[in-house]
């Protein structure tokens, strides 16, 4: 039932706008607007980079929230989802996995692709990804509970990112830090259950 | 849910209101008093010091507000008594006030002081960003037009804010830090001086007595929201 679950997210992304190719296309055209607002001659153009990689994946996870749970809710596939006795946590589980593997996942593979282009050394490539890597699982476990909590709520996607983005600034902060990856992976730990507990609540919330 | 309201008890509370509004407006005099013209200047700061008088009691109390509104979520989950989510809502706006007083008032200190309006140091952005949970919180209220499923979101989302508040302290603490250290962390052995720290406490217990008669007027304003709804929808 699980594997159902979460072959079932992955293919309704593959085949809709939430496909790979969008969202590569999305974060690599945030990224290269840096060359665009600064000097390209400068040091800071790794800097900014480095920061603005946190950027677009919280971008690209908040353009989400109007579809996690909600266009399930909204269609009436949640409440088959819920009737077919899957316990919350296996729901939150694969929808973990669908939502990473969808809007992170690529994210995490076009970094050290495009990295050069922005003058970073290796060493500096392979920090960068493992900290994304690490984070990014805290990033995605929050915007599944906090559209758990809110998919009633439609086309209020700006209320959504306002809850969202303060819960962010923490990864945000450890993110842009050479060899933080162990605290990235601490705060994710907690963003992941905190998260399965929002969502259960939510579900139970909407189910009714 | 909500017909369990008993209002009986804000109806009581409300007698007090202008008792409470005189005690406040006394205490806020009393207080400006000794901290205008009773208690000396800093020696080193001048007559700017003297803001931390406002200053210092509204960023307490943002802080404490968003504990009670934490503390009332939580006891929401376990009584479900709507008089708590009620209080949630109340508090939110007047933390939210408190919030931005002391971002205004730190500022203002800070320009003759550290020579700049804003630093992005520690403790201005975790308040900063203590103004936007607030926000975030108000907000979700508004735009839930049925308060019993709001009431059970902001329950939860309470909970979350507040979870995440040493989160965001501790990380923003790691990340930058140039504010002056808590002075009044143990009330035994302060690092303040009594002739400023006596005006000091007045000012808190105005901003309390304040903080007590705008919940009380907010409750009561809610709960008489709420039964008129009731009665258009029945």
């Amino acid at each position: 039932m699980f594997k159902n679950l979460l072959l079932r997210d992955l293919r309704l992304a593959y085949y809709s706008s939430s496909n790979f190719i969008y969202i590569g296309s999305f974060f690599i055209l945030v990224t290269i607007l840096i060359p665009f607002v600064i000097n390209t001659e400068t040091e800071g153009l790794k800097s900014v980079f480095q920061g603005l990689i946190w950027v677009g994946l919280a971008l690209a996870l908040l353009l989400a929230l109007d579809r996690i749970f909600s266009s399930d809710f909204d269609d009436g596939n949640l409440d088959i989802i819920l009737r077919m006795e899957v316990s919350y946590e296996k729901i939150y589980l694969s929808k973990l996995l669908s939502v990473w593997i969808t809007y992170c996942l690529p994210i995490v593979i076009i970094v050290p692709l495009i990295s050069t282009a922005f003058n970073l050394t290796i060493n500096e490539t392979i920090f960068v990804t493992i900290n994304l890597f690490c984070g990014s699982f805290g990033m995605a476990a929050t915007a599944i509970g906090i559209n758990a909590l809110l998919m009633g709520l439609k086309r209020m996607i700006y209320l959504k990112s306002i809850i969202v983005i303060p819960l962010y600034i923490p990864f945000m902060i450890f993110g842009v830090e050479q060899g933080s990856w162990p605290v990235l992976s601490a705060l994710s730990m907690i963003a992941v259950v905190v998260a399965s507990f929002a969502t259960s609540y939510g579900l139970r919330l909407y189910g009714e | 849910m909500i017909s369990k309201i008993r209002p009986a008890i804000i109806e009581k509370a409300d007698g007090y209101i202008p008792l409470l509004l005189s005690f406040t407006i006394i205490t806020f005099f009393v207080g400006l008093y000794f901290s205008l013209i009773e208690s000396p200047a800093d020696y080193i700061q001048g007559d700017s010091m003297r803001i931390m008088y406002i200053h210092v009691p509204s960023a307490w109390f943002s802080l404490m507000i968003y504990t009670l509104i934490a503390l009332s979520s939580v006891f929401w989950f376990i009584l479900r008594n709507p008089l708590l989510s009620l209080a949630g809502r109340s508090l939110a706006p007047i933390g939210a006030m408190f919030t931005f007083l002391a971002l205004i008032t730190g500022s203002i200190w800070g320009k003759p002081t550290w020579g700049t309006w804003w630093a992005w140091d520690a403790r201005l952005t975790s308040m900063l960003i203590l103004f936007f949970l607030y926000l975030a919180y108000i907000l979700l209220w508004h735009s839930i037009s049925n308060k019993d499923n709001a009431s059970k979101i902001a329950a939860a989302l309470g909970i979350i804010g507040f979870i995440n508040i040493p989160i965001i302290k501790f990380s923003v603490d790691w990340w930058n830090t140039l504010h002056q250290p808590a002075t009044i962390s143990k009330l035994s052995t302060p690092s303040i001086d009594v002739s400023m720290l006596i005006p000091l406490l007045i000012m808190t217990l105005a901003f309390g007595l304040f903080l007590l008669s705008l919940f009380i007027i907010r409750i009561r304003i809610l709960s008489l929201e709420l039964r008129i709804n009731r009665k258009m929808t029945y």
